[in-house]
């Protein structure tokens, strides 16, 4: 009985990494076929669809975008964030756990809807600029988890250290900067990394803010896909996953991979 | 030796609607250990975040060597401190903790080296130089912490509740270890404690804090033979507490009606006055001899306890009431049994009174 | 009374730090929010409920929200059925085995939601991936159609929103003292009794958090809907869209919006307060 219990979860969880990665995986091949269709197996090898990730309009201004927008909203996040962790954790502010909720509490709520607000508001206010709406947008996409990361960081950080390093010398900045900083350097790498990634992924709120000329990556590589589906986009995706793997080994040597379970 | 070395005066500190302390002053010798003690909220550890410059008094002046450090900052001072659990960093190795202020005064790397070495050799942790903090010890963490606050030269060293990360037997040796190292160097130290036993083993002077004010300042002998009020007498050392009332009073010395019988105690208060009667329990003897010196009253045993070194009795009034005895004796005579009646006594001058 | 002013003094100057972040959160996110809500109730000459009337009184958009339902809920349960076990597996595993499966587990997570529905794409189609392993291993003789099927919906959904089944339950297990189970064992419980009574409501708190990420995560999924299915499958986020985008009619728009934000938000407030009843009754 204990043995039939530790093969079948065993198995579930060999069955669950399988089912997970099988669309991943399938992607790499296809995305080397000499066929400008994705049927499997694929027929021979070319490098043809990498080539033409240059000629297709608008993918790598895409790229561009998305990296800029997903990069400025988490660094005005991880600014924003970082003061109301500290404010909400040393300030013995009134209703501290409600703001903490409030400002985590984007993540809760369906993308679409934030979009469709989002759209609204800038509608009403006459606000037109598609960078502009991306970016305010995306900070609050981004804020909530640079706010729990950095929240259960800081409530460990015992705040001794930093007073310590003021009687030895330090301004209150420089030991906030010496002595805090360092130690919850691993809750703004996770938070950070989480940040990026949902913002350089997003589509159910980009879709609102976006216009012709202004259009992040997974907006236009579902367009694509839409209009003219061929294996570039194979090729464009397995270059995302290797990046992906890439950013996920650097964060493993950095913070440990196992301290970012709490998604 | 200055005499005034650092001294706080008429300093005042509050929080919204809590007086933390009150018009304090405190005066404190170069090269002397004086010992914060008091009951959590008594204002202890704010008196010493006040010295160190992690918190400004409302009002009032404090000094170090003359200087008027009243308006500077906690990195001006030059103020060594030993934090409770030591606030080491974690993220540093244990020569970069201690060359930590060094190097935030803007000495180099090579110029701290040889320094960082000295006070590790100080602290007799030369070969975990490069361990991180979070694979020490608690007794290694202290020693870390106390090099850390060394090596700068600070002119004050402020220790607050150094000892209590420590299990009970490390703490006694670690108390006399850190009290001759701090000899040794010469430094003027400030230890703030709720460990009575620890004011008196370290110190030179205790200071008794109460409700963010000073309430005796002496030296730890006679601080327990002779406290100045009941809070002293309960907060330092044990002690038999009796009520009683004064019959009568001439000379300076009184004589006291307790459920236990009369006895006389050095004190001129007025007759009819409600007073608290106290005895250290190892001033008593048990079955005296006659002496004019001595009280000498009756009780039964209702409990005897063995703690290995002493012994103690417990013992009943012979009338009614709450009051009880306890009694500390090195040897326990033979045939001793609970029920016994038995008689006791101490020096009339070993005898303290208060007005409760 | 002085009380509220002392209050008010008492006030750490560190606090203010928050306002930066207080501020621009209440003008971009809630401000809008509240905005949207309005205009749901606004009408040409003033309050009306029309919007909530249409998406509530049309069979169509009941179907939609049925449809929606039914997905996420089916989404659920299978991430249940499957990730369960599989984060039991993940807790028991040791050293290097268990960061490497919690990588592949992971891992999907952080690939593009595009990427994947993409490549769910390519194994479900006629000449993909799936109907060439089971043509060779000879289970069918002639590909079959699985692309754009509920069949295919249903697996997408459960692709993409797995992880965030298995990983709360595992942070739940792991956590778990696994002497418990022991315990009961000595006291003479049947495996049977042993999952039921011990290690089942153990891991209650992290099966509540994955149910409740999942399905309102798949309540309101968008991409992946869209992707698999199309307009066959009309869900309430398409509705939105479509409303928005090329209706233009926003009181609809912003009514079905009302409607699915209420959805999300009764079962992440629903899933705190289980969260919370299952915490105290734990007594810890």
């Amino acid at each position: 009985m204990e043995r039939f219990a530790k093969g079948l979860t065993s198995f579930a969880l060999f069955l669950t990494i399988a089912f997970l990665l099988l669309p991943i995986v399938v992607v790499i091949p296809v995305s080397f076929t000499e066929a400008p269709i994705f049927a499997f197996p694929p027929e021979g090898f070319s490098l043809q669809w990498y080539g033409r990730i240059r000629n297709v309009d608008g993918l790598l201004s895409a790229l561009g975008l998305s990296a800029q927008i997903a990069a400025l909203s988490t660094a005005i996040s991880l600014l924003l964030g970082t003061l109301c962790a500290i404010a909400l954790v040393r300030g013995r502010l009134p209703g501290a756990e409600a703001v903490a909720t409030f400002m985590v509490s984007p993540l809760m709520l369906p993308g679409l809807v934030l979009g469709i607000a989002m759209l609204q508001a800038m509608r009403e206010l006459g606000l037109r600029d598609a960078w502009f709406s991306l970016l305010i947008a995306h900070v609050v996409i981004t804020m909530p988890f640079i706010m729990r990361t950095v929240l259960a960081s800081l409530s460990l950080f015992d705040f001794a250290m930093v007073d310590a390093a003021r009687t030895l010398g330090c301004s209150y900045p420089l030991a906030i900067w010496r002595v805090l900083v360092p130690n919850i350097l691993p809750g703004f790498v996770s938070g950070a990394l989480f940040a990026f990634i949902a913002s350089f992924d997003n589509y159910p709120v980009s879709m609102f803010l976006v216009d012709v000329r202004t259009k992040t990556l997974p907006i236009q590589l579902l367009n694509y896909l839409e209009i003219s589906p061929d294996p570039t986009l194979a090729a464009v995706s397995t270059l995302l996953i290797l990046l992906t793997i890439f950013v996920l080994f650097l964060c493993d040597r950095m913070v440990g991979l196992r301290r970012m379970s709490s998604i | 030796m200055q005499p005034d070395y650092l001294v706080v005066s008429g300093a005042d500190k509050r929080f919204g609607a809590a007086t933390v302390l009150r018009d304090l002053s405190l005066s404190v010798a170069q090269g002397e250990f004086v010992s914060l003690l008091g009951p959590s909220g008594c204002g202890k550890t704010t008196l010493l975040r006040c010295i160190a410059g992690l918190l400004h008094p409302d009002r009032g002046r404090i000094t170090v060597g003359g200087r008027d450090i009243t308006a500077l900052a906690a990195h001006q001072r030059n103020v060594g401190v030993v934090f409770q659990n030591y606030a080491l960093f974690p993220h540093l190795t244990v020569a970069e903790n201690i060359a930590f202020g060094l190097r935030a005064r803007g000495i180099s790397k090579a110029e701290a080296g040889p320094r960082v070495a000295e006070a590790l050799a100080l602290v007799r942790m030369e070969v975990h130089g490069d361990k991180p903090v979070t694979a020490l010890s608690g007794g290694q963490q202290q020693r870390v912490a106390v090099a850390r606050a060394l090596v700068v030269r600070p002119s004050l060293l402020l220790l607050d509740e150094p000892f209590s990360a420590l299990d009970r037997k490390l703490r006694e040796t670690m108390q006399v270890e850190l009290k001759q190292l701090l000899r040794e160097v010469g430094i003027t130290a400030i230890f703030v404690t709720h460990d009575q036993e620890e004011a008196l083993v370290v110190s030179d002077r205790v200071a008794v804090m109460n409700a963010g004010q000073i309430e005796q300042l002496t030296d730890p002998v006679t601080l327990y033979h002779a406290p100045a009020s009941l809070y002293v007498l309960d907060f330092v050392g044990q002690s038999t507490k009796l009520s009683g009332k004064v019959l009568s009073s001439s000379d300076g010395m009184i004589e006291v009606q307790t459920a236990f019988g009369v006895l006389r105690a050095p004190a001129s208060f007025m007759p009819g006055s409600s007073v608290a009667v106290a005895v250290r329990p190892e001033a008593m003897v048990l079955a005296p001899e006659a002496d004019a010196a001595l009280n000498t009253l009756r009780g039964q045993i209702s409990d005897i306890s063995f703690l290995g070194s002493r012994t103690q009795i417990h013992l009943n009034a012979p009338a009614e009431g709450e009051d009880r005895v306890i009694l500390e004796l090195s040897r326990l005579p033979a045939g001793l049994a609970t029920g016994q009646e038995v008689s006791f006594g101490f020096r009339v001058t070993d005898t303290m009174a208060f007005l409760a | 009374m002085m009380a509220p002013a002392s209050k008010a003094q008492k006030l750490d100057p560190l606090a203010y730090l928050a306002l930066p972040g207080l501020i621009f959160m209440a003008l971009v996110f809630l401000a809008p929010l509240l905005l949207m809500l309005w205009s749901s109730i606004r009408g040409a000459d003033g309050f009306t409920l029309s919007g909530y009337a249409r998406v509530l009184g049309d069979d169509y958009y009941i179907q939609v929200i049925g449809q929606t339902l039914q997905l996420a809920l089916i989404t659920t349960a299978g991430a249940l059925i499957l990730g369960y076990p599989a984060a039991f597996a993940l807790a028991r595993a040791k050293g290097w085995r268990q960061v490497v499966l919690f990588a592949l587990v992971f891992l999907p997570l952080t690939v593009s939601i595009i990427v994947k529905s993409f490549g769910w794409g390519i194994v479900l189609r006629r000449d993909g991936i799936l109907n060439w392993l089971m043509l060779n291993l000879g289970l069918i003789e002639r590909p079959i159609r699985m692309i754009f099927t509920e069949f295919a919906l249903y697996a997408g959904m459960i692709n993409v929103f797995l992880p965030f089944m298995v990983l709360p339950i595992y942070s739940v297990v792991r956590m778990m003292d696994p002497r418990l189970p022991d315990a009961a064992a000595t006291l003479g419980a049947s495996p049977w009794f042993r999952f039921t009574r011990v290690t089942l409501p153990l891991s209650l708190p992290g099966v509540v958090a994955g149910v409740s990420i999942v399905f309102s995560l798949a309540v309101a999924a968008y991409v992946t809907p869209s992707l698999l299915m199309g307009d066959r499958y009309m869900t309430m986020s398409m509705v939105m869209a479509k409303a928005f985008l090329n209706l233009r009619d926003w009181q609809l728009g912003a009514a079905m919006a009302a409607v699915l934000m209420t959805l999300a938000v009764v079962v992440v407030i629903g899933a705190a307060i289980l969260q919370r009843r299952l915490g105290t009754a734990k007594g810890s």
